[in-house]
């Protein structure tokens, strides 16, 4: 089939206005951008949420059609769909992760785990057994999909929120996440247990522009074939790739791809092509193919074209990202606290009593003494 | 810090200590937490548990008890009387109440020496540290006592009962293991009730273990809150729950 699906949000049923939302709270306006999408593991399915607090699904066989709108009570920030096909989890920016049926394509959403902060991403595991949550704070959880009041492990590590998180398909026990702390870290997720830190510093600081430059990952795409992680970073220009030496459990660098412009995302294709989008309209769209172990670009292939030509002549649908915000700034923590203040000042405090108390070292304590006594807090 | 372990004789004045009443669980504070719990130096808090001379191969002690918002510490010194062997820590949120605790304890074991080595305070964010702390089914007491109520409902997300925190919960105490909760706000003991009660990993003590219960009679008095609320003539009410076992394949 040539022709491509189109499907415009802006004339997508909206929630009535006022109408209040499962949660009892009044909806905001929002826009018809598009803040997370996902395909289901066969591509059978696809579902996107927006900015509008909806969530749409559509069937991609034998013809894309829309199956179902319906409405997330939190602006979400990532989803998935189960290998059965059966369920989409949505994670959104309270903490929550909520499950939408797919088989009842019109049924409300049910709560079925939260976090303290917002999520970053949600993945599932090969076999849907195990649901994995990323957070604002430091935090990946691994969850029984099926009683995620259990808590089957913390991956604990990274110093900074946990940005992407991909459990590896041909690897069902290995999770690769990644943080604002630049690092890509790969775990045993079932138990918890670090196997792997590459600090991206290292590997992509020779190429940095700043000193205290910040890898960010964005963007993680992963090929079976061969094993190889491309990632892209918040703000920087270049795709890096990795191989997985799954028998060592370790990311092996492999080498990068400069790009003229802005990164906006990146996927593999199961045979080892490489997608980029960029931010230029001239050029929109790169494919670069492995021969003998190099990336290189490929120019002349009929898909890149027409797609290039595509996205082109829809520019306008990009055109309002050209220059966006990092989305990944604000999320460091910008830490308030009046604590050093107070212990320097108790600091002072203690140093004067100590002189105090050594000029009165040979008046009568007892009067002190007592002072004490009745301060101390009763049990 | 040189100056507070000096300090070490003489009990702490809470006129130094005092700070607003609420602090916000959500927001970023300039905590020191481990990134992991295994780098956690329990040792620290814990010297008189961690001899220098230990054989080697002996299992490190561990932390079994936690006093969630533990305020002044009154159930921590409590339960360095009744359990003298068993670690526990209360995690404490605002700074200065958290230092007045450490500070009262460091008081304590000068006074004694080799009393209430068993217990310590640590200031962190209970809604968001106990992962970095706690392993998985480490805990087998939890204490809940006066928490703060935060009636209004766009509060509610600060209680320290939600269904995201009892997860947790679940996933810090082995099964069998305990939660008491004491408050004086009715409300709250409701919300409390509901939440671990709709939880599948939480059942209420059943009555005749309850009234077994050796900890329970002195619970409602044990800390400043309850005190306070016994001066001011609030009814404490108390309940206990339990972690039930692990939903099949929970365990790694
Ligand atoms: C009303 S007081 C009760 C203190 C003590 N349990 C008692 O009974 O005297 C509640 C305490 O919980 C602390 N708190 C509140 N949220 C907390 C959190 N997320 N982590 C640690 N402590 C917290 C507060 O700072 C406060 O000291």
């Amino acid at each position: 089939d040539e022709s491509l699906f189109v499907y415009d949000c802006s004339s997508a049923e909206k929630q009535p206005l006022g109408e209040k939302g499962q949660d009892g709270k009044g909806t905001d306006k929002g826009s018809d951008d598009i803040l997370a999408f996902a395909f289901s593991p066969s591509g059978d399915y696809f579902a996107l949420t927006d900015d509008n607090k909806r969530l749409i699904l559509f069937r991609t066989k034998p013809s894309w059609e829309c199956v179902s709108v319906r409405f997330v009570n939190r602006r979400c920030t990532s989803l998935v769909i189960t290998a059965a096909e059966d369920k989409i989890f949505v994670a959104d920016k309270s903490g929550d992760v909520y499950s939408y049926s797919i088989t009842e394509p019109q049924a409300d959403g049910k709560l079925e785990l939260g976090h303290v902060s917002l999520l970053l991403d949600v993945a599932l595991s090969a076999d849907d057994r195990y649901i994995l949550t990323a957070d604002r704070d430091e935090k990946i959880r691994v969850s029984l999909t099926k009683a995620p009041y259990s808590i089957v492990s913390y991956c604990m590590g990274h110093r900074e929120f946990v940005s992407k998180i991909l459990v590896i398909p041909n690897c069902p026990d290995l999770l690769l996440s990644a943080s604002g702390d630049s690092t890509l870290r790969l775990w045993e997720y079932k138990s918890g247990e670090e196997v792997h830190c590459c600090q991206l510093s290292t590997i992509c600081g020779p190429q940095a522009t700043k000193p205290d430059q910040k890898f960010t990952v964005s963007r993680i795409t992963y090929c079976c074939q061969g094993g190889y992680v491309a990632i892209l970073c918040d703000s920087i220009p270049t795709v890096y790739i990795f191989q997985l030496d799954a028998t060592a459990r370790q990311l092996v660098y492999k080498e990068q791809i400069s790009l003229k412009h802005k990164g906006w995302d990146i996927a593999f294709e199961e045979m080892g092509d490489l997608w980029i989008l960029q931010e230029d309209k001239e050029a929109p769209l790169l494919l670069y193919r492995a021969c003998d172990g190099q990336w290189k670009a490929v120019t002349d292939d009929k898909g890149l074209q027409k797609m290039s030509k595509y996205i082109q002549d829809n520019w306008t649908v990009f055109e309002g990202f050209v220059g966006a915000e990092s989305y990944y700034s604000h999320l460091y923590k910008a830490s308030f606290d009046n604590m050093d203040e107070y212990l320097q000042r108790k600091e002072e405090r203690l140093q004067q009593q100590k002189k105090k108390k050594q000029d009165l070292q040979h008046a009568s304590s007892g009067q002190a003494k007592k002072k004490m006594k009745a301060e101390e807090p009763s049990l | 810090m040189a100056a507070e372990e000096e300090e070490a004789a003489a009990p702490p004045q809470k006129r130094f200590y005092r700070q607003r009443a609420h602090s916000n669980p959500l927001a970023d504070h300039t905590l020191s937490y481990p990134s992991r719990p295994q780098d956690m130096d329990w040792a620290a808090l814990f010297p008189s548990f961690f001899p220098p001379d230990a054989a080697p191969g002996t299992a490190p002690a561990r932390v079994e008890f936690v006093d969630v918002g533990c305020g002044y510490g009154g159930l921590l010194v409590a339960l360095a009387e009744r359990f003298p062997q068993t670690l526990a820590v209360g995690l404490e949120l605002r700074g200065k109440v958290a230092a007045f605790t450490r500070a009262r304890i460091r008081a304590l074991r000068a006074a004694r020496p080799g009393a209430y080595g068993n217990v310590a305070c640590v200031r962190a964010n209970a809604m968001k540290h106990l992962p970095h702390f706690f392993r998985r089914a480490q805990l087998s007491k939890l204490f809940l006592l006066f928490p703060d109520p935060h009636f209004k409902r766009t509060k509610h997300k600060w209680r320290i009962v939600s269904p995201a925190m009892l997860a947790e919960y679940g996933y810090v105490l082995r099964p069998g293991g305990l939660v008491y909760t004491v408050t004086d706000v009715p409300e709250l003991h409701q919300w409390m009730l509901r939440h671990f009660g709709e939880h599948p990993l939480f059942e209420a003590l059943p009555p005749a273990q309850l009234a077994a219960e050796p900890l329970l009679p002195l619970l409602p008095s044990v800390t400043e809150e309850g005190q306070r609320a016994r001066r001011a003539g609030r009814a404490p009410n108390s309940a206990v729950f339990r972690r039930r076992p692990d939903p099949p394949a929970a365990a790694p």
